[in-house]
């Protein structure tokens, strides 16, 4: 019951934002809707962690939420809330600088719904056709808020995303269709009797390995790209950097990891079925090449918002690498590490979006330095933001990313270990040698002080506090449903 | 299948046939140059599936394969056309301009790509229920789809080519399962793929605002 109210709430939503016309109206809902989703997946974590065999269901078996997908809900819904804060004061002041029609204004409010929705569905649903069905909406819902700007970049920007997205998504679903068939073989009738995730993994060990095999390989090509697993992440700088502040947060924040957790659900059915390594080998080499790639990106970056989207490129490879080490600690790790980047990057994106309406102009030589003076506020929280994204503690990037190090060390795959701390140390230098001269060097421009706001202040202080608060103090059932999330990934039935 | 043996055995044998033709629709493609016609072979394509779907559905008592026959029938053979001939008739781009690699080269590729199909296909002949080679089809279709996707600059070709690669991989879904998907799963596909041409379109009429073309080899400000 409770999922299906946690589904329908952004839905409604977003039907009733498209019969309203009011902005102030518009903001309302957006907010009221997604502090609901929030504390609703809060309700589902206590549900999953006290539920017997920690499975809720909803809607007969149509819906379906174990430890991972409660975990995943909930990020969906922290980031959701952020940004539709954040965008209250972005949006007005857009309008009132005249850099967006309100229409374009209202078009954001109302795809945010259904994008966040596309998401939700991704992690509650049982059927893994409809899960591919849900990936797809959450590109579709995307790429308009991508093309928002209608520049001619930002058009760039979105037909590369829906392409690349597209072909992708259509080498998933014959991994999907590959899937289906590889459990024919044994269903013995015609027709499977459910293509539900539960059944699938129940009879993970009768299913055809060498059909199983070829299915995961098209689902990790088709679900890698969205999540912008590197070759396949061209689109993603581009896409990040187009959209505005609000979508970008979301896209780096929650919807990559959404397609990593679609990635996840082959992964586990694969193992089951192969008992091989072979997926997880997959991931851990392209989690490996994606952290690798992103490196030389973010040295030479010039332009702020492409610079942090690579750097979200260095996260879901690292996410990915943690996943693909396979040991409990390594996934413990990267399960924490995306619930904290999904603190600490949206609000990297708001202080960008900040800069952005100040000096429109996202590059670094155009924006010269001195941005202590000249924005101070925005400068302090990027700073502290951009400590905290580069895994310096204590922020608690620092302890999930020991985690999976450590975890790499014990369990002798101390090679790859070693390959993605290289990978994030260079990261950091290019992170701190933009940073550095962003924030502290002397201003370029002239521009008078910013007047700061204090709902836009508010939309970024909230997200590190919970940040820093969760760093140190970790609830015990977040480690619970962590631990148990765990466990699912590792091979717990 | 469960029907006389006279109506499965003449299914058995069109099925493979129907798929043939659909492979032949896919080189007519590759080959034209005019954005209508380009749109009507797409259509014609997306019939000879449903007519598959229908075959399948009429001799195995598949209900629902029957229904995804008409929903294909409503969905890509006549909405979709409808909709993208009225597209180019509003941003008046009639023909396709010069591809990266000519047409007798594309067509060699082809050929290659379609061998390439049959060989990956060839150890999962046992997997499949409808007809043989149905699956090296499918598989075909999706990889010469994908070179379409690559060979042409038009927005407009490439929106077509990711339909006919989704094409192969519903020809291969039935080829699998004479029952094909569960009817959720299809009526999500079919949902998904309306509205994702309808936002396509919305995008390709927007760069040939913007851009006075839908050129896409135009779209390369983003780099590094």
């Amino acid at each position: 019951m409770s999922l299906i109210v946690l589904l329908c709430v952004p839905l409604v939503a977003g039907l009733l934002s498209l019969v309203v016309r009011h902005v102030r109206a518009l903001e309302a809902i957006n907010l009221l809707a997604f502090g609901t989703v929030t504390f609703l997946a809060v309700r589902l974590v206590g549900a999953v962690l006290v539920a017997p065999g920690g499975v809720v269901l909803g809607w007969g078996e149509f819906l379906r939420a174990d430890a991972l997908s409660a975990w995943m809900a909930l990020v969906v819904g922290v980031v959701s809330l952020g940004s539709s804060f954040y965008a209250v004061g972005y949006f007005r002041r857009e309008l009132v600088e005249g850099q967006l029609t309100v229409g374009r204004c209202r078009e954001f409010y109302r795809l945010t719904h259904f994008f966040a929705t596309a998401m939700l569905l991704v992690v509650l649903v049982n059927n893994l056709g409809v899960m591919w069905v849900a990936v797809e909406g959450t590109a579709l819902s995307s790429v308009l808020l991508v093309a928002l700007y209608n520049r001619k970049t930002s058009l760039e920007a979105a037909w590369k995303y829906i392409m690349l997205g597209g072909v992708g998504l259509v080498l998933a679903l014959f991994g999907t269709v590959l899937t289906y068939a590889a459990a024919l073989g044994h269903a013995g009738g015609e027709a499977l009797p459910s293509f539900d995730w539960s059944s699938m993994r129940g009879m993970a060990s009768q299913l055809d390995p060498k059909l199983m095999r070829l299915a995961f390989i098209f689902l990790f090509v088709g679900y890698g790209t969205k999540a912008g697993l590197a070759p396949m992440h061209s689109w993603l700088p581009d896409a990040h950097s187009e959209a505005p502040s609000p979508t970008s947060a979301m896209l780096s924040g929650v919807s990559l990891k959404v397609a990593v957790y679609a990635l996840l659900r082959g992964h586990m059915l694969a193992t089951a079925c192969l008992h091989s390594d072979f997926s997880r080998h997959l991931l851990l080499g392209f989690g490996l090449l994606s952290m690798i790639i992103a490196g030389p990106f973010v040295l030479t970056q010039k332009n702020l918002k492409r610079m942090l989207a690579y750097s979200s490129l260095e996260h879901v490879g690292l996410v990915c690498v943690g996943f693909g080490l396979n040991t409990p600690l390594t996934v413990f790790g990267a399960l924490l590490h995306m619930g904290y980047h999904a603190l600490a990057k949206p609000v990297l994106f708001f202080a960008a979006g900040n800069i952005h309406q100040r000096y429109h102009a996202l590059d670094f030589r155009r924006l010269g330095g001195g941005l202590g003076r000249t924005m101070p506020m925005t400068a302090l929280l990027l700073a502290v933001a951009a400590v905290a994204i580069s895994g310096l503690p204590p922020f608690g990037l620092f302890y999930s990313e020991l985690t999976i190090f450590a975890g790499a060390f014990v369990s002798h795959q101390a090679w790859a270990g070693a390959v993605a701390l290289l990978a994030l140390l260079v990261v950091f230098c290019g992170m701190l040698k933009r940073f550095a001269h962003l924030l502290l060097g002397r201003p370029g421009a002239e521009i008078s002080r910013e007047s700061w706001a204090t709902g836009n202040v508010l939309a970024m202080v909230l997200p590190l506090v919970v940040l820093l608060v969760l760093s140190i103090w970790l609830p015990a059932p977040a480690r619970q449903l962590l631990e148990r999330a765990a466990g699912i990934i590792g091979g717990a039935p | 299948m469960n029907s006389s043996p006279q109506v499965v055995d003449f299914a058995v044998g069109l099925i493979p046939l129907l798929a043939a033709i659909m492979l032949v629709l896919q080189l007519l493609l590759l080959a034209q140059r005019m954005l209508v016609t380009v749109i009507r072979v797409f259509a014609l394509q997306s019939l000879l599936l449903a007519v598959i779907a229908g075959v399948v559905g009429y001799t195995c008592h598949a209900w629902h394969v029957t229904l995804v026959a008409v929903l294909t029938v409503m969905g890509k053979v006549l909405f979709l056309p409808w909709l993208l001939e009225r597209l180019i008739r509003r941003v008046r781009i009639e023909q396709e301009i010069s591809p990266w690699l000519n047409m007798p080269a594309s067509l060699f590729l082809c050929g290659g790509l379609t061998l390439l199909g049959y060989l990956v296909a060839r150890p999962f002949a046992s997997a499949e229920r409808v007809g043989g080679n149905t699956l090296a089809v499918a598989v075909a279709l999706v990889l010469t789809g994908f070179f379409l996707l690559i060979n042409r600059r038009k927005a407009l070709t490439q929106v077509l080519a990711l339909l006919t690669m989704e094409n192969g991989v519903m020809l291969a879904a039935i080829a699998f399962s004479s029952h094909g998907m569960p009817l959720v799963v299809e009526l999500g596909i079919f949902f998904d793929v309306v509205i994702a041409v309808m936002v396509l379109g919305l995008l390709v009429f927007r760069i040939r605002e913007t851009f006075a073309s839908m050129d896409t080899s135009r779209l390369n400000e983003l780099k590094g």
